[in-house]
């Protein structure tokens, strides 16, 4: 008793005492911890951030981010060791989170470098394309003045023909009126519904009874071909005409000869045969009557009908 | 070392743990209520998953005032390292959803321009 109160009182007066016997117990239990730390397993944070950081390391970060991702595994590292030290602590798992969260700012910040880069390209293929849009507008505009140029050489070349053409058209009618004026002379022309009529006088053209044509026909002849290839035309009908005088059929055979003989004067001089034709009337149509001998000469006639090439 | 100054050595460890030892990390709440205010700035709220981020660091920071207030400073140094990340986070997010709608917008401004060009 006395010497346990003796040991009592020395553990009052030396309180130190008490720790150096607690000792080996407290070093029993650290060891026991460190132990246990070994062999635990890594809480849910520090497993999430491996993997963020694993994920962020894949991506563009590697390239894009390098600090970023550097940080992120700086902090990985911190919470492995306080992991591999303290186990699965508060402090482990607090710094577990930091580093997954530095993990995904190193993938958003890759992410963003590559968005902006994406970007810049964009912008340099838009401001190129605007070139390109604006060499082909004035492509464009030049291809559209040339054809402009082009439509009013063809208007002035067009203005130029038209111009000529029509000086010649005028020379042309100012021949054939010509012409026509000095036909006037030698027959009869009329306008009417059927085409120009022209009318020569049989007395002139043939010896009575015959259908040889005057040597002054032919002359009469000329000046009329003349004025019909001066002219122009679409067709022509030579018609002969008798009085009443003998018989109809002798008549009809006479106007036709005399007719034929008239058409193949013209086509030796430059009628095309295609286009001009003969027709014997005979009596038919008297333009005067038959009872006078002037009636009768008016009869005896051929006529030359026209069909205007133009109207 | 004998075994007094093993005594010694604990004892004053443990007077250490007793004080609380870590001052208030106030530079660390400062921070995070920066970077929180830079990534509002940056609109972060303006995007979902940002927008998350955001709200954890803003509850981490709260939680965090009151660990302060409750003396466990070394815990709420923690606090705000969580918060800051967190808040750093939100603006990355947000820059680079930015960063990724300016691009397809460009994208689709040359389809446009392309398109217009080749009619």
């Amino acid at each position: 008793m006395k010497a346990a109160m003796t040991r009592t009182r020395t553990m009052m007066t030396h309180p130190l005492a008490a720790l150096r016997a607690a000792l080996p117990a407290l070093f029993a239990l650290g060891l026991g911890s460190l132990i246990a730390c070994g062999t635990a397993v890594a809480p849910q944070e520090l497993m999430d951030a491996r993997t963020a950081y694993a994920e962020a390391a894949k991506g563009p970060a590697a390239d894009l981010a390098p600090a970023q991702l550097d940080t992120a595994k700086t902090s990985l590292d911190a919470a492995q060791k306080s992991f591999d030290s303290d186990g699965p602590s508060q402090k482990t798992k607090d710094l577990a989170y930091v580093a997954e969260r530095r993990a995904e700012i190193a993938a958003a910040e890759g992410g963003r470098e590559k968005a902006e880069r994406k970007r810049a390209a964009a912008d340099k293929d838009f401001k190129s394309t605007q070139i390109e849009g604006l060499e082909k507008t004035k492509e464009q505009l030049e291809a559209e003045r040339r054809a402009r140029e082009a439509a009013n050489q063809d208007v002035n070349k067009t203005k130029a023909e038209l111009a000529t053409e029509k000086a010649a058209r005028a020379e042309a009618e100012k021949r054939a009126a010509a012409a026509m004026a000095s036909l006037q002379e030698i027959a009869k022309v009329k306008e009417e519904a059927r085409g120009v009529v022209i009318t020569l006088s049989g007395s002139v053209l043939f010896a009575t009874g015959k259908s040889d044509l005057l040597p002054i026909a032919q002359e009469k002849l000329n000046q009329v071909a003349k004025a019909l290839v001066g002219q122009g035309f679409k067709a022509i009908v030579v018609q002969g005409y008798t009085d009443s005088r003998g018989n109809a059929t002798d008549n009809q055979t006479l106007s036709l000869k005399r007719a034929q003989s008239v058409r193949d004067y013209l086509t030796t001089q430059s009628i095309p045969p295609e286009k001009i034709t003969a027709e014997g009337e005979g009596a038919s149509r008297p333009v005067a009557p038959n009872d006078t001998a002037d009636g009768r000469a008016e009869n005896r006639r051929v006529e030359i009908v026209v069909t205007p090439d133009k109207g | 070392m004998n075994a007094r100054t093993w005594v010694y050595a604990c004892f004053c460890g443990v007077l250490l743990l007793a004080c609380g030892g870590a001052a208030v990390p106030q530079d660390s709440l400062t921070a995070a209520q920066a970077d929180v205010k830079g990534a509002e700035v940056g609109g972060a709220a303006d995007n979902p998953k940002a927008a998350l981020h955001l709200k954890l660091a803003k509850d981490q920071i709260d939680e965090a005032q009151k660990q302060i207030k409750d003396g466990d400073n070394e815990a709420a140094a923690r606090t705000l390292d969580r918060a800051q990340a967190d808040a750093e986070l939100a603006l990355s997010l947000s820059k680079e959803a930015k960063a990724q709608g300016d691009a397809s917008d460009a994208s689709e401004e040359v389809g446009k321009l392309r398109k217009e060009i080749s009619k």
